[in-house]
């Protein structure tokens, strides 16, 4: 798997009529899931066939919904497939969102106005995204042990930032959180959605243009292609890296504010195994786990379809079935993704 | 002598180090039943590391441990459960305990070979393979429970094994299979064949296989292996606390692989030791037990964590550097 041919559009003349449709399904096919997993949760509600009537899965106030609570793995996953692209991983960004959700709640309880709250909180998470930097960039800890150290380290700031007694920053004890505070991730600004999702959609239109037109995207996809290739072919690669990890760290902040907004409050724990999702989204978006290959928006599908399906889930079966759908759509998406690089390889 | 003893000898005398001066420091520290708990505490993670560690020596990770305690426990407790409960929870499919053991215990093994299936035949990354069937067996084991637990209508002798006290001592079954454990695994690590080519696999996977060693079937027994152990902990704990609890072993297979790398076991294979893990895990117990000694919030067990790993990996990186000067 080369980068040349990630990056080239051009591709050779001799390919065969069934490359092309192997390479049209390995482009789209993520489309097609999303589509089949709307289809399936609508039909499966359906007790009559008025696919948009309330109740429904096509209810514009469910689609609404649903979009509303994605709104932070949304966030996430264009940074987090840019990483994983150049052939990096971040266990730490539950905890970094946690730990921002936390910061952003304080601020916002002790009368900071939103947009300094705001600001500070994306500042805390260059903070957080620098440390995973420096870590694996400049110290040369392995990405994993790296950044299972800072799942660990923020996970604690985060608690420690909660007084004793108290499961979450909230209102109460003299302190109310502002009126404000929970707009931003639940009331309506354009065809009403909140702020927090337009924000996902703007990180993710950045993050696209950044892995297209610049030269960020390039060289992420050759430090994952092949680090040594690209390190004698003069790139950076520390600074790429260290930057990738950055970008994830204010994703991580973004999405820490959008989750914090939606719920009312800090919460230290609100974003255990936001990571999981994080490589299950990019997987499912076809981004090789050996690094090299992956696009920054079909990663944003993957989250969409994922959402739909755990939200949709919950008019289906009890919510204890959740783990273990999750859980095999990781290894499905995996095991798909060996089986097309596979062949790809064979080609 | 080798880096290895090196590393472990180095990592023994941090904890021992580190001992000393919680003895010193922490009020009520220096007494023989912490010392004692500081082992016995932690026989749960203690064990979990040994096949954690043969899998990191063999280049692979195994996060999916935690899940399989949950899972193992939850289906002993189903399987035993007689089968004319009130309602759904304390209904179970009243097996003998001893079957009930078993079919667990397959559940467990099934769990490892659907880790060594995706990481050997399809060559998918183990920290990904495992990722995923930690949510898989966890999940399952939320599906049976509910969500919660089963702690009702089981029979009488199903609390016996994790509750069995030995040598008119205080310290339980669990802790002496625990010892027994490490032992048997230090004599197959240094001792035996399959020990050193579980070396030789996590060295050069490449060359091992052109030396004509069948690496696929050694990941594939070192994870069933893990899984086993992984299951009767959990058999052990459902036994001890007479319940299935969907959420039992949570982040266990976090704690598993720190005191492994506390440990000096290298991630990316081939150096390592269980001993090495052994003291490992002494040094976050002595960690952890200090800081509550010392009346810090709980909260500080996270970041204590973290910095322990991160001295670890930097001094174990310098002190091998520094040798090799």
């Amino acid at each position: 798997m080369t980068v040349m041919s990630h990056i080239s559009v051009q591709h050779p003349a001799s390919t065969t009529r069934g490359d092309h449709v192997a390479r049209f399904l390995r482009n789209y096919y993520i489309y097609f899931v999303l589509v089949a997993v709307v289809v399936v949760l609508s039909v499966a509600n359906l007790d009559r066939f008025d696919l948009f009537e309330r109740g429904n899965f096509l209810n514009p106030s469910n689609i609404i919904n649903i979009l509303r609570v994605s709104a932070p793995l949304l966030t996430l996953a264009g940074a987090f497939t840019l990483l994983m692209v150049s052939g990096y991983i971040d266990l730490s960004v539950g905890s970094a969102m946690s730990l921002s959700a936390v910061v952003y709640a304080l601020l916002a309880i002790n009368g900071v106005p939103f947009l300094a709250a705001f600001g500070i909180t994306i500042l805390v998470g260059v903070g957080l995204g620098a440390i995973n930097g420096f870590l694996v960039a400049r110290l040369k800890i392995t990405p994993v042990i790296a950044t299972l150290i800072t799942l660990s380290l923020y996970k604690g700031v985060a608690l420690l930032l909660v007084q004793d007694g108290v499961s979450a920053i909230k209102s109460g004890g003299g302190l109310s959180m502002p009126g404000w505070f929970n707009s931003y991730g639940r009331e309506g600004v354009l065809v009403g959605l909140p702020m927090a999702f337009w924000v996902a959609v703007l990180v993710t239109i950045v993050l696209v243009i950044a892995q297209d037109r610049t030269l960020l995207g390039k060289y992420a996809a050759a430090t994952g292609g092949n680090p040594t290739a690209a390190k004698l072919s003069g790139i950076n690669t520390t600074r790429i890296v260290f930057l990738l990890y950055v970008i994830v760290g204010v994703s991580a902040a973004l999405a820490g504010i959008a989750r914090s907004s939606f719920m009312s409050l800090g919460d230290p724990l609100s974003g255990d195994g936001m990571e999981l999702s994080a490589i299950l989204v990019v997987l499912l978006g076809g981004t090789a786990f050996s690094g090299g290959e992956g696009r920054v928006l079909r990663s944003f599908v993957g989250a969409l379809i994922i959402m739909a399906l755990t939200v949709g889930m919950l008019t289906l079966v009890p919510a204890y079935y959740q783990t273990l759908v999750l859980g095999s759509a990781l290894l499905a998406a995996a095991a798909s993704n060996h089986l097309i690089s596979r062949k790809e390889k064979a080609s | 002598m080798s880096d290895e003893t090196f590393i472990t000898l180095l990592v023994a005398s941090v904890a021992v180090g580190l001992f000393v001066v919680a003895s010193v420091s922490v009020p009520n520290f220096f007494q023989p039943l912490t010392m004692l708990n500081l082992v016995t505490n932690n026989w749960a993670v203690i064990s979990l590391g040994v096949g954690v560690t043969f899998l990191l020596v063999s280049g692979n990770f195994d996060l999916s441990v935690g899940g399989v305690v949950a899972l193992s426990g939850v289906l002993a407790v189903w399987f035993a459960q007689s089968p004319d409960g009130a309602n759904p929870l304390s209904t179970g499919l009243g097996f003998p305990t001893w079957l009930a053991i078993v079919c667990a215990l397959g559940g467990a093994l099934a769990i490892g070979g659907l880790n060594a299936f995706f990481v050997v035949r399809l060559s998918v990354p183990s920290i990904i393979v495992t990722l995923g069937t930690m949510m898989v067996a966890r999940g399952i084991a939320q599906v049976i429970t509910q969500g919660s637990q089963r702690n009702t209508n089981l029979p009488d002798d199903f609390g016996m094994l994790g509750n069995l006290t030995m040598f008119g001592t205080s310290v339980k079954l669990p802790v002496v299979l625990m010892v027994i454990l490490v032992v048997v695994a230090v004599f197959i690590e240094k001792k035996t064949v399959f020990g050193r080519l579980t070396y030789w696999a996590g060295e050069n996977a490449v060359a091992a296989r052109l030396s004509g060693i069948d690496t696929a079937k050694h990941v594939t027994y070192l994870y069933l292996f893990s899984a086993a152990i992984a299951g009767t902990v959990g058999i052990l704990l459902a036994s001890e606390f007479k319940s299935g609890f969907s959420n039992r072993g949570t982040l266990m297979e976090f704690d598993a692989l720190v005191i492994a790398l506390l440990g000096g076991v290298a991630i990316a294979g081939g150096f390592g030791s269980v001993v090495g893990m052994f003291f490992g895990a002494l040094i976050l117990a002595v960690v952890t037990s200090a800081a509550t000694g010392m009346i810090l919030s709980p909260d500080w067990q996270f970041i204590l964590k973290a910095i322990a790993v991160f001295l670890a990996i930097t001094t174990q990186t310098w002190a091998l550097a520094w040798r090799h000067r």
